[in-house]
């Protein structure tokens, strides 16, 4: 496997304010990474740090390249889009695709104009014309057509109505990803995107709480419900997180054989949502 | 590399149409007076002789002066329609893409920022000026078409009226000199204004303008009454080492009647060697690279944006 980005010891810093502190992580390719995290966490700026937006501390190499160092070469292989409808209002469709067919080595734009065909998008309007829906599909249409390496998507289908979301998602996976291509992608939408994930990285206050495939969260994490006198049978085994659901308990363990709490309670598979809430709860107690 | 840039300057052209309408709606003023005169002339049957027989009567520097002149304010409205496009297009090129987030699109791109900003100041320095220019030489060609039809019409010899008389030339050549230096000349406060576009978070207009008033005017407040930079900034505007101001004196002067037909040129005013040695020229033009880097570093190194 070779590893696309590799951070090691990376932090930002604004003023006292640590924003990502001494973060070590690494992508493989292929892989499509969900990054987990509240507003605030350094999401964002990690982001901007892997995109070459920003400089930090640390060692940050992707794609083998220094990323704040390098964008200009970074970019041919990366595409990015961010959480806020960013292509130009006052350009035309056909104008984008003019300019990106001259500046990007990489881009395809039959393709571009094939996948777009499948949509009400037409190439005279002006992307002030087209509704945010409309805009993110363009966008990824035209990023679907450049060969890149590196897909980084953050909060791409903020503010989208169900139907967008669900059609980008689709996308994504049928017309973008070939198993070739990688993908990191934030959002705290998780239950939309943990169906697509490989890979999961949690994060809060600037620092990684969770970085693991999706196939073994299962086997990491368990879920237990159950009341009375089993409670406390179910303390002793340290639960990361405990909550009060209907009277009864939930308790959520880490790396805590099922074999060892069945007959205690009904276990479950927790869902992504309910790892990163408790590992973030725990993380604060 | 020069693919890249040209589709920046493209992409320049698309985003800031006043480029292009400005002159364009200039010309289009300038004709329809042109026509709306002829037409208000050619009502009065005998003032259209008068004026005919006038014309033919001046001699032929007079006449050369005359048009040269007519021609000259039409190529002084374009260039002051230009300065106009060139002011509010470097304050809002860095900023509006700043404040639409569209800088995060166009940053997503396999391009540097040097090569963005590069692009801006060419823009500035070079195609609106050259834009208005050929806008204007269309322009005065469509006013003399225009007006050698009305002549004939009128019974009158155009072409030793008019095309006889036109110093064409002499006028295209002075104006492309013009329209490439005067941009060097002011590129410090080109440069000044793309530096503020990309700094600013808010009234680019404004923070462009009042430092050019206060800090002159603190300067001489301070001890020593100093008035570099007063010079630096308002004699900048109104004196150009380019224009042989002596030679413009035939314009009000009297005696300049006697002159000479071929001394009477609009290039025979313009001083090159003058221009191009002045140690103020490349000061200024010092002064815009400084401004220019620093506006390169702000977009680069600035991630607030984001």
């Amino acid at each position: 496997m070779t590893s696309l980005v590799t951070a090691r010891n990376v932090s930002k810093h604004f003023g006292d304010v640590r924003a990502v502190d001494n973060v070590s992580f690494e992508i493989e390719k292929g892989k499509i990474t969900g990054l987990i995290g509240p507003n605030g966490a350094g999401k964002t700026t990690l982001l901007k740090a892997v995109l070459g937006l920003t400089d930090c501390d640390g060692e940050l190499s992707v794609l083998g390249l220094d990323p704040f160092k390098q964008r200009k070469q970074l970019m041919q292989n990366i595409c990015f889009i961010a959480d806020v409808a960013v292509l130009p209002r006052w350009m035309r469709v056909s104008q984008l695709l003019d300019f990106v067919e001259t500046i990007h080595p990489n881009f395809d734009r039959r393709r571009a104009e094939e996948l777009l065909g499948r949509t009400k998008i037409r190439k005279k309007s002006k992307v002030r014309e087209l509704s945010k829906g409309m805009v993110t599909q363009l966008h990824l249409s035209i990023i679907t057509a450049i060969d890149a390496k590196l897909l980084v998507l953050d909060e791409p289908t903020l503010g989208l109505d169900i139907i967008f979301r669900k059609e980008f998602y689709g996308n994504l996976l049928n017309d973008y990803f070939d198993g070739e291509r990688t993908i990191l992608i934030t959002t705290h939408q998780v239950e939309e995107i943990e169906n697509l994930l490989t890979d999961i990285m949690f994060i809060n206050d600037g620092r990684i709480l969770l970085d693991q495939p999706m196939e073994s969260l299962a086997n990491t994490y368990v879920e237990l419900l159950t009341s009375g006198e089993n409670s406390a049978t179910a303390k002793g085994f340290g639960p990361i997180f405990e909550r009060e659901v209907f009277g009864k308990s939930v308790f959520l363990f880490e790396g805590v054989s099922r074999d060892k709490l069945e007959g205690i309670g009904e276990l479950h598979t927790p869902s992504v949502a309910d790892v990163f809430v408790a590992k973030v709860k725990g993380a604060e107690a | 590399m020069i693919g890249h840039q040209l589709a920046l300057l493209q992409r320049e052209l698309w985003e800031h149409r006043s480029i292009y309408v400005t002159p364009a709606a200039i010309a289009s003023v300038v004709l329809v007076l042109t026509l709306a005169g002829q037409v208000t002339v050619s009502a009065f049957g005998e003032g259209v002789d008068m004026a005919i027989v006038g014309a033919s009567n001046v001699d032929d520097v007079h006449r050369r002066m005359a048009l040269g002149g007519f021609l000259g304010l039409v190529t002084s409205i374009f260039a002051l329609g230009a300065l106009i496009v060139t002011i509010f297009y470097c304050l809002d090129t860095l900023y509006a893409e700043r404040k639409d987030k569209s800088i995060l699109f166009w940053r997503s791109m396999p391009i540097t920022d040097a090569e963005t900003v590069i692009s801006k100041l060419i823009t500035a320095i070079l195609v609106i000026p050259l834009v208005a220019l050929i806008a204007a030489a269309a322009t005065q060609l469509l006013v003399l078409i225009l007006s050698s039809i009305w002549v004939i019409i009128q019974g009158g010899n155009a072409g030793h009226l008019i095309w006889a008389s036109a110093p064409l030339a002499d006028m295209w050549i002075s104006s492309l000199i013009v329209a490439l230096a005067m941009p060097l000349w002011l590129s410090p406060f080109i440069g000044w204004f793309l530096f503020v576009s990309a700094y600013t978070k808010r009234s680019p207009l404004l923070l462009a303008f009042l430092p050019i008033f206060i800090v002159p005017m603190l300067e001489a407040m301070l001890p020593g009454r100093s008035h570099l930079l007063f010079n630096a900034i308002f004699v900048r505007t109104v004196k150009a080492p380019l224009f042989n101001v002596d030679e413009f004196s035939w314009f009000s002067d009297d005696k300049s009647f006697s002159m000479a037909e071929e001394t009477i040129s609009m290039i025979g005013s313009l001083d090159l060697t003058r221009f191009l040695g002045s140690p103020s020229l490349w000061a200024g033009l010092i002064v815009c690279g400084l401004f220019t880097t620093a506006a390169i570093y702000v977009r680069r190194y600035r991630d607030e944006s984001y």
